[in-house]
C-alpha cells in the first residue's frame, strides 16, 4: 500500500458508515426522517471534500492508477482486493457525489421512508463509489453487481413506477450482465490470476475463450446502457420515475457501462474485435438519431430528459470505442459538467412537475413568473444544450471532431442527433417561458433562496470547469 | 475398557437424553416448552464438548472412526442445533405445546447423525438410515390438525421403506461381490479390480440413491417439500438445517473412502442427480405461493450446486462443498429465524401474499429476509457471493463449460422466484395486522447478520481450519 492512509478506502466506506449512523437516527413525528436526511447530506459532503483532498495527492496528468491499495481477501481461490484512481475516475466519483446531493435537495420536502431512502442511497454510494475506485477485475466485478441491490430496491420503493413488471426485468437483466461479467472475469482469473484493470487492457484475449470474454464483457455493459435492443426495458423505468432522487441515481448506471468499456477495451485490438466495435458504433448512432427524434415528439418531460441523457451516453460510449487517449480524457471532464447539470436540470423539473400536480395546473409560461427558478432552469438549459457556460461544450467539440474524423456519415448522423436532443430541451424551456393564462403558479411558487443559493453555487462550478476543468485542485 | 466408555460419551450423553426426560415429564409438576428446551442444551453442549476432546478416539474404527474431518461436521450440526432449538422454544412458548417429543426425536436423530458422520462401514447407514426415517415421521407427527399430515407421513413412509430397501439390496450385493463392506475394504477391492461387475456398479448406485433420496436430491425431493408444507417451523427448520451437513459428509466420505475408484464412472449419474435437482428446486420455487415450499425447492436447488461443486471430489471441490453448506445453512438459519418472527393473531404466515407490505411494520425482520435470500443468490459482497464464486471457480478450474452454464441459467430463475418474495415484503401494500416479535429473534437475526458481515470481509477466520481438514480428505 502506498498511501499511508488508505484514502480510497476510507471514500468507500464513509458513505456506509454513513448509512450505518442513518439506520440509528431516530425519527420525530413532527419532521420525520429530517434527521435521517441530515446525516445523509453530512455523509455525502463529508466524503466530498475527502474525494477533494484526493485530488491534491494524486498526479493529475499520470494515466495509471494511482494511491493502490491491497487486501488479502480470499486464499482459495487466490484473490485479493484492490483500490487505485485516476484522474479520470475520481472526476467521476465526484461527479457522482455531487449529484447525489443535488438529488438530496430535491427530495428535501418528502417525508414517506424519508430514512430507509438515505440509507439505500448512501448503501447506493458506497458500492458505486468502490465500483469506480477498483483496480482489479475482481474489485471491479464486485461492486459492478453489489451496486444492483440498493439500486433496484431505490427504484422499486421510491421511483412511483406504476408497473413493477420493469422493475423486475430490469433487475434480472442487469443481474444477467453481472453474471455475464462474472463468467469473464472468472476466465480471466484463469488464465492469468487476480490482475489489475491496467494488466487486463495491454492483454488481448484470444480464441474462443478470448471471443466469450468479449462477448459476455461487452453485453454486460451495453446491457446498461439504452442503445438498441436494451434501450426499451431501461427507457420504460426511466421515464417513469417521478422521484428525482431516484432517478439521478437510475442514470448513473449507463455511466458505469461507459467506465467498464474505458476498463476493458485492450489497447491494441485484434482485426475482429474492431469490426465489432464498428458495428456498435453504427447501432449507436442509429439509437441515439430515432431517441432523439422520439423525445423530441413525445410530450412527457421526463420522457424528454431522459431522451436528452441517453443521446449524449452514447456519444461518450462511440468517443470511447475511439480508443483514443486525449478524447478519453475530453470524455472525463465532459461527464463531470454533464452527470451534474442533467442532475440539477432533473430536479428543477421534478419541482415544477411537483408544482403542477399540487396545484392541478398546467406549467406553461411558469418561468415568466418565478425569477429564481427561471434563471436556473435556463442556465442549466443552456449548459445541457451545449452553450459555452459549462465544460460540456469545449470537451464535446473534441469528441465530435474526432468522431467525425474517424467517419464522416456517422459522425454527420451523431451530429444531427446531438442537435436534435437539444432541440428537444429547448423545446420545454420554451413552453415553460411563453406565458400561458392557464397556469394558475405565481410567483409564490418560485423555488427557496436556499435552493437557489445552492443551485448557484452549481452553477458557479459549471462555469469554473468551462475555464477550467479541474479548477478545484489545489497542487501540493 | 474404562477408555472406551469415555470415547463413546458423546454418544451416551445423547442417548441417556431420553430417559432423563422421560423422567422429567412424569415427576415435575410444572414443565413449560423451556423445560425440554434447557435440558437438551445442556445436553447437546456436553455431547459437543465431548465430541471436541475425544476428536480422533474411535472404540470400533474398522465401522466407526472418528477423525477431524468428522469432527469439524459433527461441530457444525451441534452448532446449528444449539441455535435453532433455543429458536424452536420460542414457537412451543407461544404455541403453548409441549416440547417433549421434538426434543427427543431432535436429540436422537443428532445422535444417529453423528454416528452417520464417524460411519467406516456400510453396516452404520443400513441401521441409522431406517431409524431416522422413523424419526422423521415421529417429527412431521408433531402437527396432528390436519388431515394432509396423514398423506404426507403416508407418502413419506413408503417412499423411505422403499429407499431403505434399496439400500439394503445394495449393501447385499455388495457384500456378495466384495465380502466385505467395510469403506477401506470396498476401495481395496474396487482398485484392485480391472473391470468391476455390472452388478456392483448396480449396488453402488441403489446405495447412492439411497442416500439422496435422504438429502431431498430432485427426483426425490417431494418428501421434503411435501413436509415443509406441512410440518411445524421448528420440525422445518431442523430438516432443512442439520441433514445438508450431514448427507454431504457422508457422500464425500462414500465417494472418497469407498467408491474413489469410480468416482469417474459415477460422474454422470451424479451429475444427472445435481442438473435435476437445480432446475427443478430453481423452477418449481417460482410456482409456489407457500413461502416455505419456495425455500423448500431452494433448498433442492441448494443441494444440486452443492453436489456439483463436490463431483470431482478433489481438494478443491470438497473445500468447495463445504463453504457452500455453511453459508447455505447460514442464510437458511437466518430465513427460518425470520420466519418466527412471521406472526399475525397468534398464527405463522406461510403464503406469500400473507407478508405483503412487512417492510412498513417489521423493517428490520424484512431488511434481514432480504439480506439472507440476496446473500442465497450470491450477490456480492454478501457471504454468498463465496459459495458461489468457491463452486465456479471448481467449475472453471475442472473446465465444466456446460456445468456452469446451466448453473448460471438456474440462478436466474432462482433470482426470479426471491424476487416475488422481495416484492411481496417491499413493494405490496401492508394487508395484515402482525403480532408483536419477540426480542430474542431481533438478537439472533442480528448475530446471524454480523455473522455474515465479518465472514465476508475476512473469510480466513470462519475457515482457516475447515480449509486445512477438508484438504487432506484424500
Amino acid at each position: 500500500m502506498n498511501n499511508p492512509f488508505a484514502l480510497l478506502s476510507l471514500i468507500v466506506a464513509l458513505p456506509f458508515l454513513g448509512m450505518l449512523f442513518v439506520l440509528t437516527a431516530k425519527d420525530s413525528e413532527d419532521t420525520p426522517g429530517r434527521n435521517a436526511f441530515n446525516v445523509c447530506i453530512f455523509t455525502v459532503i463529508a466524503n466530498i471534500t475527502l474525494i477533494w483532498r484526493v485530488f491534491m495527492v494524486i498526479n493529475e496528468k499520470s494515466s495509471k492508477l494511482q494511491l493502490l491499495e491491497k487486501f488479502n481477501w480470499l486464499s482459495t481461490p487466490d484473490i485479493n482486493i484492490m483500490f487505485g484512481v485516476d484522474t479520470f475516475s475520481l472526476l467521476l466519483i465526484l461527479a457522482i457525489h455531487i449529484s447525489i446531493l443535488i438529488g438530496l435537495v430535491g427530495v428535501r420536502p418528502n417525508r414517506h421512508k424519508q430514512k430507509t431512502l438515505m440509507v439505500l442511497t448512501l448503501l447506493f454510494l458506497s458500492t458505486i463509489t468502490g465500483f469506480f475506485v477498483a483496480a482489479d477485475i475482481f474489485s471491479f466485478y464486485i461492486f459492478f453487481e453489489a451496486m444492483l441491490v440498493p439500486l433496484f430496491m431505490v427504484i422499486g420503493m421510491f421511483g412511483e413506477v406504476k408497473r413493477k413488471g420493469p422493475v423486475f426485468r430490469f433487475f434480472l437483466y442487469n443481474f444477467i450482465g453481472a453474471l455475464l461479467l462474472f463468467s469473464a472475469t472468472m476466465l480471466i482469473y484463469r488464465q492469468y490470476g487476480s490482475i489489475t484493470l491496467l494488466q487486463l487492457r495491454q492483454l488481448a484475449q484470444e480464441g474462443q475463450i478470448g471471443a466469450y470474454i468479449y462477448i459476455a464483457i461487452g453485453l454486460a455493459f451495453l446491457s446498461r446502457i439504452p442503445i438498441w435492443p436494451f434501450h426499451y426495458w431501461i427507457s420504460s423505468i426511466s421515464s417513469a420515475i417521478k422521484n428525482p432522487l431516484c432517478f439521478i441515481i437510475m442514470v448513473q448506471i449507463p455511466l458505469t457501462a461507459l467506465y467498464g468499456c474505458i476498463r476493458f477495451i485492450p489497447v491494441h485490438f485484434s482485426i475482429n474485435l474492431g469490426s465489432y466495435l464498428t458495428i456498435i458504433s453504427i447501432i449507436g448512432a442509429i439509437t441515439m438519431f430515432f431517441i432523439a427524434l422520439i423525445g423530441f415528439i413525445n410530450k412527457d418531460t421526463q420522457y424528454k430528459v431522459f431522451a436528452y441523457i441517453t443521446v449524449y451516453y452514447i456519444m461518450y460510449l462511440l468517443g470511447i470505442l475511439t480508443n483514443d487517449d486525449v478524447v478519453l480524457r475530453n470524455i472525463g471532464y465532459s461527464l463531470f459538467s454533464f452527470i451534474i447539470t442533467i442532475s440539477s436540470l432533473e430536479v428543477l423539473s421534478s419541482y415544477i412537475r411537483h408544482k403542477e400536480q399540487e396545484i392541478d395546473s398546467l406549467s406553461n409560461g411558469f418561468l415568466c413568473r418565478v425569477r429564481r427558478l427561471s434563471f436556473a432552469y435556463s442556465f442549466m438549459t443552456m449548459a445541457a444544450v451545449g452553450l459555452p457556460v459549462s465544460a460540456v461544450f469545449v470537451n464535446n467539440f473534441l469528441i465530435i471532431s474526432k468522431l467525425i474524423s474517424q467517419n464522416l456519415e456517422l459522425g454527420l448522423i451523431i451530429v444531427f442527433a446531438l442537435i436534435i436532443a437539444g432541440i428537444t430541451l429547448l423545446q420545454e424551456l420554451s413552453r415553460l417561458k411563453t406565458d400561458d393564462s392557464r397556469c394558475q403558479l405565481g410567483r409564490n411558487d418560485d423555488i427557496s433562496f436556499s435552493v437557489f443559493c445552492f443551485m448557484l453555487f452549481i452553477m458557479f462550478m459549471l462555469l469554473m470547469s468551462f475555464i477550467k476543468p479541474l479548477w478545484f485542485v489545489i497542487n501540493e | 475398557m474404562l477408555q472406551n466408555w469415555f470415547i463413546l460419551l458423546p454418544e451416551l450423553t445423547f442417548a441417556t437424553f431420553l430417559p432423563v426426560a422421560w423422567l422429567i415429564n412424569h415427576y415435575r409438576e410444572t414443565k413449560t416448552a423451556k423445560t425440554f428446551y434447557t435440558l437438551s442444551k445442556f445436553f447437546l453442549l456436553f455431547a459437543l464438548l465431548f465430541t471436541i476432546i475425544f476428536y480422533n478416539k474411535s472404540v470400533w474404527p474398522t465401522i466407526w472412526e472418528n477423525s477431524r474431518y468428522t469432527t469439524l461436521f459433527k461441530v457444525s450440526v451441534y452448532l446449528v442445533a444449539f441455535v435453532w432449538f433455543y429458536l424452536s422454544s420460542k414457537w412451543f412458548l407461544n404455541k403453548n405445546r409441549s416440547s417433549y417429543v421434538f426434543y427427543n426425536s431432535a436429540i436422537y436423530s443428532l445422535l444417529l447423525f453423528g454416528i452417520l458422520l464417524s460411519a467406516r462401514n456400510l453396516l452404520v447407514p443400513t441401521i441409522c438410515v431406517p431409524l431416522l426415517c422413523i424419526l422423521t415421521v415421529v417429527l412431521v407427527m408433531q402437527r396432528w390438525d390436519t388431515e394432509k399430515v396423514y398423506q404426507v407421513v403416508k407418502l413419506y413412509g413408503a417412499f423411505a421403506l422403499l429407499s431403505v430397501i434399496l439400500l439394503w439390496v445394495g449393501c447385499l450385493i455388495l457384500k456378495k461381490d466384495i465380502g466385505n463392506l467395510s469403506y477401506s475394504g470396498i476401495q481395496e477391492f474396487l482398485s484392485q479390480t480391472p473391470s468391476v461387475k455390472i452388478s456392483t456398479y448396480i449396488a453402488v448406485t441403489l446405495v447412492l440413491s439411497s442416500l439422496l433420496f435422504m438429502c431431498g436430491a430432485a427426483p426425490f425431493h417431494f418428501w421434503y417439500t411435501e413436509i415443509i408444507g406441512v410440518a411445524i417451523l421448528p420440525v422445518c427448520g431442523f430438516i432443512t438445517l442439520i441433514p445438508p451437513f450431514v448427507y454431504l459428509s457422508c457422500l464425500i466420505s462414500l465417494m472418497t473412502g469407498a467408491f474413489s475408484p469410480l468416482v469417474e464412472d459415477l460422474r454422470p449419474l451424479l451429475l444427472s442427480f445435481a442438473f435435476v435437482s437445480m432446475g427443478f428446486g430453481a423452477i418449481s420455487a417460482n410456482g409456489q405461493t407457500h413461502i416455505r415450499r419456495l425455500f423448500a425447492y431452494s433448498s433442492v436447488y441448494n443441494f444440486g450446486l452443492m453436489l456439483l461443486g463436490i463431483i470431482s471430489f478433489s481438494s478443491i471441490s470438497v473445500v468447495g462443498g463445504f463453504v457452500h453448506t455453511i453459508i447455505y445453512v447460514m442464510a437458511m438459519a437466518g430465513i427460518y429465524t425470520s420466519f418466527l418472527g412471521l406472526k399475525s393473531k397468534g398464527e405463522y404466515l406461510c403464503e406469500i401474499s400473507s407478508i405483503n407490505g412487512l417492510s412498513e411494520v417489521k423493517p428490520y425482520i424484512s431488511t434481514a429476509t432480504v439480506l439472507f435470500m440476496i446473500s442465497l443468490i450470491g450477490v456480492p459482497p454478501l457471504l454468498g457471493f463465496w459459495g458461489r464464486l468457491s463452486l465456479i471457480n471448481t467449475l472453471v478450474t475442472e473446465e465444466r463449460w456446460l456445468d456452469a452454464g446451466l448453473f448460471f441459467i438456474a440462478l436466474i430463475f432462482m433470482t426470479n422466484a426471491f424476487l416475488r418474495v422481495i416484492r411481496s415484503i417491499y413493494f405490496e401494500p401492508l394487508q395484515n395486522s402482525f403480532d408483536r416479535t419477540d426480542k430474542s429473534i431481533y438478537i439472533c437475526l442480528f448475530i446471524n447478520l454480523v455473522l455474515v458481515l465479518i465472514s465476508i470481509f475476512n473469510p480466513a477466520y470462519l475457515l482457516h481450519d475447515a480449509q486445512i481438514v477438508l484438504s487432506g480428505v484424500n
